[in-house]
């Protein structure tokens, strides 16, 4: 089934979005989005290819560590904004401090 | 040992019981430090129960579920795992006590569940021979390392937690998406399936790549180092030795792990590439730390510069898998020792003085005794000088090193010991000189003094007790204490 | 042929969608972006044959991350509204979205050889995958019938690698607990919720309890479980809370812990019992296993609606310090 691989490679495009994204942007709010783009790429590269072979059900193996993977990423998106918010509480600013002066 | 006390599987006692710990911080925080230290201690006991259960009957495994690999996860302890897992342990009891005496009780209700349950992640990381199950356990550590370090709350301890989650989640993304193109390729998460029958392809190169470049970003090993003096050096003074002690070594024993049993046997170009960045880190991160004015900065680029040393054993590595295993293992433990005591002794200066300026450390030698104890004999580990366990380690890289014509590396390793010994003597130095305006001292506890005195002795007494160690690792390796030259004989 | 164009057109906008989202100016715009780029997951999950992941996407990937995601920028507003020094001006609308900062004009570089080298690494390492594997799915199917449930994802999750979900409960512990250690945010004003949107919550919080209660018992048998559960009920939560309902302070320390901590402790202590009477951790005995799944799946459905609704609560409005609201499903 290689529509299958049509989704693995959209997943791969959508890591290196992800990865551009997050590099390159300083608002945090556009980092943790960037990362949450990055992990559905990865969870579309284990879903995509977990049914290949046409004519039998899908492996459900990989179906369970994207769900996983999908709490996961929330508890730590959740995490992020806490972080975020409290710096831009503290700081006035939403970007990474600079690093210590030296 | 009884038969009865060594069926006991301790392997799941070891992970159970910090979670169970966890658990019971979360619903009574009143007892929150009783619980932690007790949890400690217990789980210091379980290891030491898993240590004689692998001793007796060698390399311990647990099929979780019944159901076993493929299919269901494993619990897999070696030698390695072991040294790791009673790395953990005592370096855990040791910052524990440390923690008892150092936070408030409002930031201790907060530390203990977190870190109980870092502890578990950490123990379940080294007993994990599933793929994604290190997935998971990296996720773990991750939250729980940075909820810790945002602690104090503070707006550099802030910035850094940021950063360092941003990093470490970019990490954990690139690591599973080599795992899922492990598990397409090969059809199985666990290790010991994957060994067998992984071949050489473009799928499992690419692989390699995203999970060595996921661990490394983790690791910090240089140039990806870029978050973590801002993180070590911004946390509350327990968790930096947690971090830079435990929390590093995790993704680098996976990436041990992966290149022992999967990728070593086609990736040796890859291998030069992680020796020349280690090389990179040990050198930056020395000149690094010989720059810093304050104290905790400067402990953290030694960080730095320490897992430079971890990366060369890859170009080093001998054909014998379990040497290699054995030398890591050993360097991991003794960086964990010296470097926690480090940190603590940083800390109790820090406490002492109300600053963190190296400058103006006043005549700490004479009110401190304890602590510049503690910074020197963790100093003297990891400078690498004789008798300490950083002395026996680094003597067998750098034996490695020489034996194998590999002068650019040796090279590399003594000037990092040079420098090593001017940032700890610079310290050192300030430590027994009068501040320009002398400060009012701040009383340290003593159970901190000697949480971090006990811990910098351990590095030390580590140095003599290096032949039990590797024999841990494999029970046909020798090593003479001494370091001498029969140590690549297995 | 048409299924060819079908899975090209979804994919395409999969990856601009993305795009969009991940450079449009406007923040709110981008999260918007971003839900429907979730949304487009969930059918996407759908057409691969993967409904139990659709449904977590859906409720947690796209709805509650949105969630969370729009209260985190409303909140920043609202600093910036009472910020009048100017020096946070840009908190919720970024001057320009790529602001690189000075001095790593080497690492854009960097960037600029290493992304398309990786992104067609990864796709040449995608492609070259045998196109016919079964991964695990044999041995799944083969142990299916002892599992104790006829769903193999929910065979997976709570049986085979029931493990992992025991850990995945201690993540979402995790960023509770951290969320909480971060202390206090600053205190905003309440303001009382609009009269539809009360009445909507008012009929609507029933139907997800309902639903949620469907989605754990037919877990076992058809696309659903304790996430799936689990997740519908947290967006109950976050609706009730979005509609002004304050959770009693009675209900701050104990209840609420013990909720957060169900799931977790239901699988230590099943763990604990199985090792006890059965020697291996999380071996259920064959007759029993379909029972005990729906044990641990409940108590975790229970777990993982609180912990969503408190991650969101917490990320939303505020508490003063030393203050916790309690929240009740």
């Amino acid at each position: 089934m290689t529509n299958a691989f049509l989704y693995a490679l959209a997943g791969g495009g959508l890591f290196t979005l992800g990865l551009h994204a997050l590099v390159v942007h300083a608002h945090l709010l556009r980092k943790i989005l960037a990362v949450n783009i990055m992990g559905s790429g990865v969870f579309l590269v284990l879903v995509a290819l977990a049914r290949r072979s046409g004519e039998t059900a899908s492996d459900p193996v990989p179906h369970a560590m994207v769900i996983t993977g999908i709490v996961v990423t929330v508890s730590a998106t959740a995490l992020a904004l806490a972080l975020m918010l409290k710096l831009a509480g503290k700081s006035g600013h939403t970007v990474l401090p600079d690093k210590h002066s030296d | 040992m009884p038969t009865s006390l060594m069926a006991i599987d301790w392997g799941v006692i070891v992970i159970l019981l910090p979670l169970s710990g966890g658990i019971v911080c979360v619903l009574w925080p009143a007892m929150s430090k009783p619980a932690g230290l007790i949890t400690v201690i217990g789980v210091a006991l379980a290891v030491a129960g898993l240590g004689w259960r692998i001793m007796e009957n060698g390399a311990y495994r647990h099929a979780v579920g019944g159901w076993g690999a493929p299919l269901g996860i494993d619990l897999f302890a070696d030698g390695l795992s072991l040294v790791m897992l009673v790395m953990t342990a005592l370096v855990g009891l040791g910052i524990s006590f440390y923690a008892k005496r150092y936070f408030s009780p409002r930031d201790a209700i907060r530390f203990w569940p977190i870190w109980l349950f870092l502890l578990a992640a950490l123990n379940a990381l080294f007993l994990s021979a599933d793929i994604f199950n290190l997935y998971v356990t990296l996720e773990i550590i991750g939250l729980a390392a940075v909820a810790l370090t945002a602690l104090t709350g503070r707006i550099d301890a802030l910035g850094g937690a940021m950063r360092y989650l941003l990093a470490t989640l970019l990490g954990s993304l690139a690591y599973l998406l080599g795992v899922a193109l492990l598990y397409h390729d090969a059809g199985s998460v666990d290790i010991a399936t994957l060994a067998q029958r992984i071949e050489p392809n473009a799928t499992v190169w690419a692989a390699l790549g995203l999970m060595s470049t996921g661990l490394a970003l983790k690791t910090a090993l240089f140039p990806l180092s870029f978050w973590l003096p801002s993180a070590h050096a911004s946390a509350p003074v327990p968790v930096s030795a947690l971090l830079s002690a435990l929390v590093v070594k995790t993704s680098f024993y996976i990436l041990l792990r992966l290149w022992l049993e999967i990728f070593g046997a086609f990736a040796e170009g890859f291998s030069m590439l992680l020796g020349l960045l280690g090389a990179a880190a040990i050198l930056w991160g020395s000149l690094q730390a010989l720059r810093q004015t304050r104290i905790k900065l400067l402990v953290a680029y030694s960080t730095v510069a320490q897992i430079g040393y971890l990366f060369l054993i890859y170009p080093l590595a001998s054909a014998n898998n379990a040497m290699t295993a054995g030398i890591a293992a050993y360097l991991a433990f003794s960086h964990a020792l010296a470097k926690s005591a480090m940190f603590l002794a940083a800390g109790n200066l820090m406490r002492f003085g109300g600053h963190d300026r190296i400058a103006d450390l006043d005549r700490a030698v004479q009110r401190l005794p304890l602590t510049v104890a503690a910074f020197a004999l963790a100093g003297v580990s990891i400078m690498g000088l004789p008798p300490s366990s950083g002395f026996v380690g680094k003597w067998l890289l750098l034996d490695a090193a020489i034996s194998q014509g590999r002068w650019d590396l040796a090279a590399v390793m003594i000037i990092g010991g040079l420098l090593a010994a001017g940032y700890v003597f610079k310290v050192l130095g300030y430590a027994f000189t009068q501040a320009e305006a002398p400060h009012d001292a701040q009383a340290v506890p003593a159970g901190m003094q000697w949480a971090a005195l006990l811990l910098a002795i351990g590095a030390i007494l580590l140095g003599f007790m290096a032949p039990q160690i590797f024999a841990l690792i494999h029970p046909d390796l020798t090593a003479s204490a001494d370091g001498a030259g029969t140590v690549w004989t297995a | 042929m048409l299924e060819w164009i079908f899975d090209t057109v979804l994919g395409l906008s999969l990856l601009w969608l993305a795009w969009r989202a991940l450079n449009s100016p406007d923040l709110f715009k981008a999260i918007v972006l971003f839900i429907s780029f979730g949304l487009l997951m969930a059918l996407i999950w759908v057409r691969l044959n993967a409904p139990d992941v659709a449904l977590a996407e859906a409720a947690i990937g796209a709805g509650l991350t949105g969630a969370l995601l729009l209260a985190a920028l409303a909140r920043l507003r609202i600093m910036t509204d009472r910020n009048v020094s100017g020096a946070s001006t840009h908190l919720a609308h970024p001057a320009s979205p790529a602001q690189p900062p000075a001095g790593s004009r080497f690492s854009c570089g960097m960037l600029i050889l290493l992304l398309p080298a990786s992104a067609a690494g990864i796709s040449y390492a995608v492609w070259t995958l045998p196109s016919d594997s079964s991964g695990l799915s044999l041995d799944v199917a083969e142990n299916l019938g002892s599992s104790g449930v006829s769903n193999p994802v929910t065979a997976v999750l709570l049986n085979f690698r029931g493990y992992d979900t025991m850990l995945e409960m201690i993540v979402l512990l995790l960023a509770v607990l951290g969320i909480w250690s971060l202390g206090g945010l600053s205190p905003r004003p309440e303001r009382p919720a609009a009269a539809v949107l009360e009445t909507l919550s008012r009929f609507l919080t029933p139907v997800f309890i309902l639903a949620a209660g469907y989605l754990l018992w037919v877990g076992a048998d058809a696309p659903g479980g304790a996430f799936q559960a689990g997740s519908v009920l947290g967006a109950a939560g976050v609706l009730l809370l979005l509609s002004g309902w304050h959770p009693r302070a009675r209900f701050m320390q104990w209840p609420l812990r013990l909720a957060l901590t169900a799931g977790a402790g239901a699988f230590i202590l099943l763990g604990l019992l199985t090792l006890l009477f059965e020697k291996q951790l999380l071996a259920y005995p064959v007759a029993q296993a379909g029972r005990m799944i729906l044990l641990l799946e409940s108590l975790a459905t229970v777990s993982i609606a609180v912990t969503l609704a408190v991650l969101f609560l917490e990320v939303s409005s505020d508490h003063k310090e030393k203050v916790k609201k309690g929240e009740k499903e």
